[in-house]
C-alpha cells in the first residue's frame, strides 16, 4: 500500500547499516534460569543462553559428562542450586559491579567444594565406590574452566573471541586452561605408567572414531536445528533493523508536514498515514499476512482513509483465513466505506466481528443519510457492489437509516465445515 | 450531540488534573477544553499538572481532584508509568468523599497498555485522538463514577473474554465472562454508538447502559481470564 511519502525506497534500500554498531560487543545474556522452562530446572537452557549455543549441545554435554565419573550430574545440580531464577531483567543483572561478580563466585565455589564433598561421602554409601581420584580431577577442571570463563568480562571476552587479546585476558585464560589440563592429566595417568596411559588412550581414540560414525546422521540432524536457529537470529537482526528505518520515515514525515503546514487536509493525511505505519509496526509487527480476514479489512479502511483524507475508526475481533468469501466481504465493505467517507459525515466509524457463528460487519457515519430505494436503478454501487455480491456468497447486507447517519451491515455464514 | 443528553453537570466544575509527560500535549488538551467550553458554564477546572510518576502523585495527593487525565506512559516510579500513579494514590479522597477517580489518555492501542491502567484502577480509557467535546463528556462521566470505554477498548474486551466467539456467562456474576446483554452492549459500543444510541437501540435507559459498562470495567479489572492475567502477569501488575 503506498503511503504519500516513499517509504518503499527507504525499505529497498540495501541493508548496509546492518552492522551499523559493530563498536557493540552483543551482551551475554546473564547466567539465570528462566522461571517457566517446563517441567526441568532450566539448567541447560540458562547455560546454553549464556554461552550461546544450541541447547541440545549442552544437553549432550551433560549427559556425557554424567558418564564420565558423574561429574555431569555434580555439576547439573551445582548450576540448579547456584544459579538464580530470573528475577530482574535480564539486562540490569549484566551489569553487575565487580566485588558483587567476585563475591557470588566465591560463593559460587564454596557450594560446589560442598556438594562435591557431600558427594564423595554419600556415594560410597550406596555400595557404589567412587574414588576421590576420579571426582577430584574433573572439579579441577570444572574449576579451571568457570575460572578462565568468568573472569574475563563482556568486553574483553569478545576480544579474546575475535582474535585480539589483552595481556591480562591471556594471563587468566591460560590459567583456567593449566588447571583443566593439569585435571585432564592427573585423570588420565592416576599412577599408571606412561605406556600403558598410551594404548588406553589409543583404544579410546578407537572408541570415539567408531561413536562418532555412529552418530553421524545424528549430528547432522543436530547441525541443521542450529542452523535453523542461526537464521532466526539473523532474522530478528533484520527487524530491529526495519525499526531503525521506521524512524527515518518518521522523520521525513514529519519534514513533510513541516512544509506543508499551510494544507490541513495534507497534514492530517500524512499524519495519519504515519501514524497507521507505525501503529502496525509496533502492534501487530511484520506479520501481517494477507492471508487472514482481519488483515483485508484493515487494509481495505487504510486504503479507503489514504483516498480521501477522512479517518476511519476500525475496530476488528476474532479472525480467519482469508477466502472468496471473505474477499466478497472486504470488497463490500470498500463500498460501503467509500459510501461513508463520500457521502456521510466524520466520524466515520466500522467494526467487523469474526467469530464462529459468521461474520458482521457496521460500517457507519454521521451524514444525512440516504435512502436506498430513493437511489436511481442505474446506480449500482450499493445494490451491486454490496448487496448483490454479498447474496452471491451466501451472505446479507442491509442499509439502515438512522437520525444521524447511516449504518451498513454486511453477514456472512461461516466457513463451510467450520464448526458453528 | 452526546453532551447535550447528559443531565446538567454539576453546579461546581470539576476539579482535573492532567499528567502527561509532553508539554505540548498538556498544552494542547487545556486549550482545546477551554474552547470546547467556553460555550457554556466550564464543566471542568485544571488545578494541576505533572510531567512523571513522583509529579503526579504529590500533586495529586495535595489537590485531590475529581479526575485525573492520566497518559499510560509515564517517566519515574517503578517503571509501570500510569499504573504506578494510580497505586502511588490509592485511598485518597476528594473534599467531598469520593475516590480520586482516574481516566486513561494514551497514544496506545496495545493490549497490554489498556490492561495495565485498568486493572490498576482507571474508570476508562480513551485514545488521544478523542474529540475536545467527547473528552468532556467522559471527564463528565468519570466524575460521576461511570466507565468510559473507547470503541477500540470494547472491541479488546469483546476478544478477550471470548465474547466474539461466542462464550456467554450464564449469570450475571461470572468474572470471566460477559452476559449476553453485556456483549450486546460492547458491540454496540466498538461500532461507534454514543451511550444514548445504545440506550435506544437497546429499548433501555442510559442509565442502564452506563451500569453494564461498569460491570464490564469490574470484570476487566477483577477478572481472573487467562488472557487478561497473561498481560498483566508480563507487566507484573497482580
Amino acid at each position: 500500500m503506498p503511503t504519500p511519502y516513499e517509504t518503499a525506497a527507504t525499505r529497498v534500500r540495501p541493508v548496509a547499516g546492518a552492522g551499523a554498531d559493530p563498536a557493540l560487543p552483543p551482551r551475554r545474556p546473564p547466567l539465570v534460569r528462566a522461571r517457566a522452562a517446563g517441567w526441568t530446572p532450566g539448567v541447560c537452557d540458562a547455560v546454553a543462553r549464556h554461552l550461546g549455543v544450541s541447547r541440545r549441545l549442552v544437553q549432550v554435554a551433560f549427559v556425557v559428562l554424567a558418564f564420565s565419573g558423574g561429574a555431569g550430574v555434580a555439576a547439573y545440580l551445582f548450576l540448579w542450586a547456584m544459579t538464580a531464577e530470573d528475577e530482574v531483567a535480564p539486562q540490569t543483572a549484566g551489569s553487575l559491579r565487580w566485588s558483587e561478580r567476585r563475591r557470588s563466585a566465591l560463593v559460587l565455589l564454596g557450594g560446589g567444594l560442598i556438594v562435591v564433598v557431600g558427594l564423595v561421602l554419600l556415594v560410597p554409601g550406596l555400595g557404589v565406590t567412587v574414588r576421590g581420584s576420579v571426582i577430584l580431577p574433573v572439579f579441577v577442571i570444572a574449576v579451571g574452566a568457570v575460572v578462565a570463563w568468568s573472569t574475563l568480562d563482556e568486553a574483553q571476552r569478545s576480544r579474546w573471541l575475535t582474535g585480539g587479546a589483552g595481556g591480562r585476558a591471556w594471563v587468566r585464560v591460560t590459567l583456567g586452561a593449566g588447571l583443566a589440563l593439569v585435571g585432564i592429566l592427573v585423570l588420565i595417568t592416576r599412577g599408571r605408567s606412561v605406556s600403558v596411559v598410551w594404548d588406553a588412550m589409543l583404544a579410546a581414540l578407537s572408541v570415539l572414531v567408531g561413536a562418532l560414525i555412529l552418530a553421524a546422521p545424528w549430528a547432522v540432524r543436530l547441525w541443521s536445528d542450529f542452523r535453523r536457529e542461526q537464521v532466526a537470529a539473523v532474522r530478528a537482526t533484520e527487524r530491529a533493523d526495519i525499526a531503525a528505518h521506521l524512524h527515518d520515515s518518521v522523520l521525513q514525515t514529519l519534514a513533510l508536514i513541516q512544509r506543508q503546514s499551510a494544507d490541513p487536509q495534507a497534514v492530517t493525511r500524512l499524519a495519519r498515514a504515519q501514524e497507521r505505519e507505525l501503529r502496525t509496526w509496533l502492534y501487530a509487527g511484520p506479520q501481517g499476512s494477507q492471508a487472514s480476514l482481519a488483515a483485508a479489512v484493515t487494509e481495505v479502511a487504510h486504503e479507503v482513509e489514504d483516498l480521501h483524507g477522512v479517518p476511519v475508526d476500525l475496530v476488528v475481533t476474532g479472525d480467519r483465513p482469508f477466502e472468496q468469501h471473505g474477499a466478497a466481504l472486504s470488497r463490500a465493505m470498500r463500498e460501503a466505506l467509500l459510501n461513508a467517507v463520500r457521502h456521510g459525515a466524520a466520524p466515520v466509524t466500522a467494526y467487523v466481528e469474526i467469530g464462529p457463528a459468521g461474520v458482521e460487519a457496521f460500517v457507519r457515519d454521521r451524514g444525512a443519510g440516504f435512502d436506498l430505494d430513493a437511489v436511481p436503478g442505474d446506480r449500482l454501487g450499493v445494490r451491486q457492489s454490496i448487496l448483490g455480491r454479498l447474496e452471491r456468497h451466501g451472505g446479507s447486507a442491509r442499509v439502515r437509516r438512522r437520525e444521524d447517519g447511516t449504518e451498513v451491515e454486511l453477514r456472512l455464514p461461516p466457513i463451510e465445515g467450520d464448526p458453528v | 450531540m452526546s453532551t447535550a443528553s447528559t443531565p446538567a453537570g454539576p453546579p461546581v466544575p470539576i476539579r482535573v488534573v492532567l499528567v502527561d509527560d509532553h508539554r505540548m500535549f498538556r498544552t494542547g488538551v487545556r486549550a482545546e477544553l477551554t474552547e470546547a467550553m467556553s460555550a457554556g458554564a466550564p464543566v471542568c477546572e485544571f488545578v494541576g499538572e505533572a510531567p512523571d510518576v513522583d509529579a503526579a502523585v504529590a500533586v495529586i495527593r495535595r489537590e485531590a481532584p475529581d479526575v485525573v487525565l492520566l497518559d499510560v506512559h509515564l517517566p519515574g516510579g517503578s517503571g509501570h508509568g500510569g499504573a504506578d500513579v494510580i497505586k502511588g494514590c490509592a485511598g485518597v479522597e476528594t473534599a467531598d468523599g469520593k475516590p480520586v477517580r482516574f481516566l486513561a489518555l494514551s497514544v496506545s492501542d496495545a493490549a497490554e497498555d489498556v490492561i495495565a491502567v485498568i486493572r490498576a484502577g482507571a474508570r476508562g480509557y480513551v485514545t488521544k485522538t478523542i474529540t475536545a467535546r467527547d473528552l468532556v463528556t467522559a471527564i463528565r462521566r468519570v466524575a460521576d463514577g461511570d466507565a468510559v470505554f473507547s470503541p477500540r477498548l470494547a472491541g479488546f474486551v469483546l476478544d478477550a473474554f471470548g465474547a466474539a466467539a461466542g462464550e456467554i456467562a450464564e449469570v450475571d456474576e461470572e468474572l470471566d465472562r460477559l452476559s449476553a446483554r453485556e456483549r450486546e452492549v460492547m458491540r454496540l459500543i466498538a461500532r461507534g454508538y454514543q451511550y444514548k444510541e445504545v440506550a435506544k437501540e437497546l429499548f433501555i435507559s442510559v442509565k442502564t447502559v452506563e451500569t453494564h459498562v461498569s460491570s464490564v470495567l469490574r470484570k476487566l479489572q477483577l477478572s481472573s481470564r487467562h488472557e487478561l492475567t497473561a498481560w498483566a502477569m508480563g507487566r507484573r501488575l497482580v
